[in-house]
């Protein structure tokens, strides 16, 4: 008599927690899908009275420039979280273990801290009275204007987002049995060659859910992009802060957060599906 | 022959580690530095960006009456609710056990500042007015799924055979989990409670949505002060909030594995 048993009644320990996600993040989220096919009213905010006007409009605002920088930021962050991510968790993922547990310490602790702390010590670097330009002007050069463009975020987001490319390559590649690596190694491959070869193909799962992961984050951050991008990088999260709670505009807000949400959510659940799927390849079922 | 990796590929590493903690450094610099103006490398050692924080009443009741008390019970609540649906999960087989695994971890799939949102337009629709208590709750959700993720792997790994000798031996399921699955599991357990109360404690996205004027979080708190250009003491409260992270962190890695994290 040993587990798994069949005991539809233990069912019911899990219920005072299914009941608190119902109330307080279910319910959130379908009172935004209402609001958003609400008509907007501009002295009582909004009206029961449904429309599509709040997503049809979007189409020929400035949501299309303000989505698109959106992506574009995620994009480049992604790209860039690939190219370190990958030696990263390469090295993680072989190199001692106290090293590597070193590795992974330095690795998670900043990304526990609060991102707000994290930006503003790219402030103290990138700031126009900052470590960087402070230095150009010891040297007589001119300061630079380093924050507030797009660069600027796109460092910031990689800064916070990193780990969540590096975590799930580094067990995709603890996967890999270093054998292979080895066999590549004697029948002559190069270690760029071997890492193209081996390393590269058997992570893909790894890779791909990094990438949905990071993906989902870089686009719907926001304290980097109004921190270190300023008023000249609205981004998608940027926009529905300030139409909820400077203009207004709650409706319009609404069908923003929907689209994102269901853009995410959907990122993100492919992510766990991959890595699902790879693992139980892993044990064969 | 001993797999050694190649010095190109640990200096990269080392580069990026350096660009990784180069923020938190910096911050962490300045706070001792004399300047007010965010000089690095500081001139001079001082403490005196401490004592102007201390001296800040607001700033104070943001970390010690607002952030830390909500950490703790967020933590508190999550633990209480996820412990029993992580029984449930693991020590039980019923049809949609998996599917509801799924919605116990989605908070984590579902970005905070849409669910900030979400939260303040639901509160704003039932005239709920913002308060330490509206955060709270909001907190739990983001945190169960640590607590879920990290008590399922101590009980998977845990072997129901020892519950079931303690009922042969005529405890009831309760004392059977209590007197001996958890204590078993006790690490697994501290490290969810832990996690969970360092994403609560470091969480901004959900606090700038409805932290209400009594409840505004050491996060909210220094963001508002960045936007402003703040002063040193600025650094001197992420320090301690950098010092407080780091050392539950390696306080859990002692007891357990964080690559369970993402």
């Amino acid at each position: 008599m040993s587990a798994p048993r069949k005991r539809p009644y233990g069912a019911i320990l899990a219920l005072p927690l299914a009941l608190y996600l119902a109330i307080f993040l279910v319910v959130p989220f379908i009172n935004i899908i209402v609001l958003s096919f609400y008509t907007y009213s501009p002295t009582r905010i909004w009206v029961a009275e449904p429309t599509s006007a709040n997503y049809l409009a979007l189409v020929d605002g400035t949501f299309l420039t303000v989505l698109l920088r959106t992506l574009r930021l995620g994009l480049f962050c992604t790209v860039i979280c690939a190219l370190l991510g990958y030696p990263l968790a390469y090295f993680l993922a072989r190199a001692e273990r106290r090293i590597a547990t070193i590795g992974l310490f330095l690795l998670v602790t900043p990304l526990m801290v609060s991102a707000v702390i994290r930006t503003f010590g790219w402030l103290v670097i990138l700031g126009r009275r900052g470590l960087i330009n402070a230095a150009l002007a010891a040297m007589g050069l001119d300061r630079l204007p380093l924050l507030y463009n797009e660069t600027a975020v796109v460092i910031g987001l990689v800064n916070v987002f990193l780990p969540f490319m590096v975590l799930p390559l580094m067990a995709s590649i603890e996967r890999i049995d270093p054998a292979l690596e080895e066999a590549a190694r004697n029948l002559g491959a190069s270690f760029l060659g071997m890492f193209r070869r081996v390393i590269l193909p058997l992570s893909r799962p790894g890779l791909i859910s990094g990438c949905l992961l990071v993906t989902s984050a870089a686009i719907s951050a926001f304290v980097i992009p109004v921190l270190m991008g300023g008023a000249r990088v609205r981004v998608v999260g940027r926009l529905i802060y300030d139409q909820l709670l400077i203009s207004y505009q709650w409706p319009s807000a609404s069908a923003i957060a929907t689209l994102l949400v269901i853009a995410t959510t959907s990122l993100s659940f492919m992510a766990l599906a991959i890595t699902r799927r790879a693992s139980r390849q892993e044990q064969g079922i | 022959m001993s797999r050694r990796l190649p010095v190109p590929l640990t200096a990269f590493v080392g580069l990026i580690y350096l660009l990784l903690l180069a923020p938190l450094a910096i911050v962490i610099a300045v706070s001792f530095g004399a300047s007010a103006t965010f000089d690095f490398p500081p001139t001079e050692l001082t403490l005196k960006w401490y004592r102007a924080f201390f001296a800040n009443g607001e700033f104070v009741s943001a970390f010690f009456k607002v952030s830390l008390v909500l950490g703790v019970a967020a933590a508190v609540t999550a633990c209480a609710l996820g412990i029993i649906a992580a029984i449930a999960l693991v020590r039980f087989r019923f049809n949609g056990r998996e599917a509801l695994e799924a919605f116990f971890l989605a908070p984590l799939f579902i970005p905070e500042i849409l669910f900030g949102a979400a939260l303040y337009l639901i509160y704003a629709r039932l005239g709920i007015k913002p308060s330490m208590t509206s955060l709270l709750l909001a907190h739990v959700v983001i945190c169960v799924p640590f607590v879920i993720r990290n008590v399922m792997a101590g009980l998977i790994g845990l072997d129901p055979r020892l519950e079931e000798a303690a009922m042969s031996l005529g405890a009831s399921r309760v004392q059977a989990f209590v007197k001996v699955a958890l204590p078993l599991i006790r690490s697994s357990v501290l490290s969810g409670f832990i996690f969970a109360f360092i994403i609560s404690f470091s969480d901004i996205n959900l606090a700038l949505f409805i932290a209400g004027p009594n409840s505004t979080t050491l996060p909210v708190f220094i963001f508002n002060l960045l936007l402003f250009e703040g002063d040193p003491s600025v650094a001197a409260a992420s320090t301690l909030q950098i010092a407080i992270v780091g050392l539950l962190i390696f306080l859990v890695q002692r007891l357990f594995r964080p690559r369970t994290l993402v």
